[in-house]
């Protein structure tokens, strides 16, 4: 989908939008590339899927790369990716070997587009690698680390850090994520973007659709959460924490989410959710396509509470998410969820099954005061966390590599 | 009196290099040392930062220090600082330094927060341009800041009282160019913007103004 700023506005003022574009003026035909791993299935490509649109539209001429690998190399970068979230694992020769080897391949094809560019981002640890096989680059390199990476597994950060720290800046979700760096290291936390299927407004038809196709009852408060089937989202403590709610009242639960084609850890997850689930017929465990991003607005919409109950956590956009729709969040106390869950205004952080079982009923028990939590919920996300705040401060940072001066006050 | 200038401003926050801190004592020892920056980060531009405005307390220490430490004393002593009378940071400094110490004396306060409940020093870098736009007479004002951006209200409102003539908004310092208008610098200085949100505090000045008049 092609996505213009003008389409903003009435999300938006317009003030926000004319904000960015004389930020974008002052950038135009600066050549800017995005690289990642995956162009579709998680966060990331997510949110490049908007950015990269929206950045040549306020003038900047700019580009996707995604780099290819090999099934092997995606099962080191999962590694890597449970490695930096504190995961203990160890990565051998051999794994590190394949990992420099499938850089050099796509080195190979996208070093004249790396080294031309004004601006290159790469998108978490699977490129990170390119810096050091562009020897010729022009631009200013930043390396974006999404993950949580506050209590690395040490060897893990050891043998990455030397591919990161050639970077001119680097950009975390929050300072918790940050490691120490010989460069300057930015705070940009991610964000929505409210016209997507997956967060559009919806028609009731649509959502009594989606309740009839997964036989939700709409007599029983539901909860969903919306993830990968990751182990550290701990969909096992989600139904755990169902189990305590349902001994006290009727109530169900969706886990639903999507694989990406960069988590090959996924099946064995969802299987131990399933073997969990077995024979409860108010539990709703979907794997849902790559582009069921419909299906998953309108479980968030159909939802009573969403629950994110995440023992790690990068920025957990499905929170955005499940606040911009007005639903109070009730999520685990980690990473970029402490951003967002406000205890009594947008939610509450949770550190265990009995936790969440506890906030679970509270709500639902005070109906009134979660139509309101609702209700700031959405204007939070309004303020802070929908896309164009997320380019403002890309085009920011942009100005700020740009400019000659090193003073905290920057005219341009 | 000339036009008024337009500015707008973008904020991006970054790491300050410092270790964080988990209580009372190495909070104290690190602001201390911290740059002037970390300092005005932490409590002037936390109105540009997003994050939910924490309804009780509007500078960081003091958000802390409730919510991370559970000290509702020293939360109250910080939470009352306001740092725009403070034209050195350097009082500011002495000022916050004082009522650690202070409460550091009291007693056993040694209570460390719980892990990743640590105080992170941070700081900004700020980019500022002219929007191009202009307003011609203070009859416009009031229209004007209604379509502002909230880096303009930032700019204008809050940062402009540490730029010369400090302690005062640049609306303020335009309109007294203008003495018929003496009323709406009078109205402006009673808004007691720590209350409010970027956005609530432009309703606010458009308000104030509407209501205040011209003399």
């Amino acid at each position: 989908m092609t996505r213009f700023l003008s389409s903003y506005e009435g999300v938006v003022s317009a003030n926000v939008i004319s904000q960015l574009r004389q930020l974008g003026s002052r950038l135009a035909g600066r050549r800017v590339v995005h690289v990642n791993s995956t162009r579709e299935g998680g966060g990331v490509a997510e949110i490049l899927d908007w950015m990269v649109p929206l950045m040549r539209d306020v003038g900047l001429d700019a580009q996707w790369e995604v780099i290819e690998g090999n099934s092997e190399f995606y099962s080191v970068t999962k590694k890597f990716h449970n490695g930096l979230q504190g995961f203990p694992v160890t990565i051998s020769s051999r794994e590190w070997q394949t990992y420099r080897e499938v850089n050099e391949v796509n080195a190979a094809r996208l070093r004249p587009v790396l080294e031309e560019a004004d601006f290159v981002v790469i998108h978490d640890p699977q490129p990170a690698a390119l810096l050091g096989l562009c020897p010729n680059r022009k631009g200013k390199w930043i390396w974006r680390g999404h993950i949580d990476i506050s209590r690395p597994t040490r060897s893990v950060w050891r043998g990455l850090r030397p591919f990161v720290t050639g970077y001119d800046a680097s950009i975390f979700s929050m300072c918790q994520f940050a490691q120490p760096l010989p460069h300057p290291q930015f705070l940009i936390p991610p964000s929505i973007d409210p016209l997507s299927p997956k967060n559009m407004d919806l028609d009731p038809e649509e959502l009594t659709s989606v309740r009839n196709q997964y036989n939700l009852d709409p007599g029983k408060p539901l909860l969903v959460q919306i993830s990968r089937f990751d182990r550290f989202k701990d969909p096992l403590g989600v139904l755990a924490a169902y189990r305590l709610v349902q001994k006290v009242q009727p109530v169900q639960l969706v886990l639903a989410g999507g694989g990406a084609t960069d988590d090959p850890e996924g099946q064995e997850v969802l299987d131990e959710v399933l073997e969990a689930a077995a024979g409860d017929p108010d539990i709703h465990v979907l794997l849902l396509p790559a582009d069921a991003h419909r299906t998953i607005n309108a479980l968030q919409r159909l939802a009573d509470i969403a629950i994110q109950k995440s023992t790690r956590e990068g920025f957990g956009l499905t929170v955005t998410e499940g606040l911009w729709k007005g639903k109070p969040v009730i999520g685990g106390d980690t990473g970029g969820i402490r951003l967002q869950v406000v205890n009594y205004h947008t939610g509450f952080l949770v550190n265990t099954p009995e936790g969440a079982a506890h906030r679970i009923r509270f709500l639902l028990h005070h109906e009134a005061l979660r139509s309101k939590m609702g209700i700031r919920a959405r204007e939070f996300v309004r303020e802070h966390f929908l896309l164009t705040r997320q380019l403002r401060e890309y085009l920011t940072l942009f100005h700020i590599l740009s400019s000659q001066e090193n003073s905290s006050t920057i005219y341009i | 009196m000339g036009d008024f200038i337009i500015q707008d401003c973008t904020l991006l926050t970054k790491t300050s290099g410092m270790f964080a801190a988990i209580n009372l004592r190495e909070l104290r020892d690190r602001l201390v040392t911290c740059r002037q920056d970390v300092l005005y980060h932490h409590f002037c531009e936390t109105p540009l930062v997003p994050s939910f405005d924490n309804p009780d307390y509007h500078n960081d220490f003091a958000a802390w220090a409730l919510l991370q430490l559970g000290d509702r004393v020293l939360a109250e002593r910080l939470g009352i600082i306001n740092p725009y009378i403070f034209y050195d940071l350097e009082k500011l400094r002495e000022q916050v330094l004082d009522i650690l110490d202070e409460r550091l004396s009291e007693g056993l306060f040694a209570t460390s927060c719980q892990p990743g409940g640590e105080f992170f020093f941070t700081e900004a870098v700020t980019v500022v341009f002219d929007t191009g736009l202009r307003i011609t007479s203070p009859e416009k004002l009031p229209e004007a800041i209604g379509r502002m951006t909230n880096g303009s209200i930032y700019f204008h409102f809050l940062e402009a009282r540490r730029r010369p003539p400090v302690g005062l908004d640049d609306f303020s310092v335009w309109l007294s160019g203008f003495p018929s208008h003496e009323a709406w610098c009078s109205a402006l200085q009673t808004v007691d913007f720590v209350f409010y949100s970027l956005a609530d505090l432009r309703e606010e000045l458009v308000r104030v103004l509407e209501k205040g008049g011209a003399s």
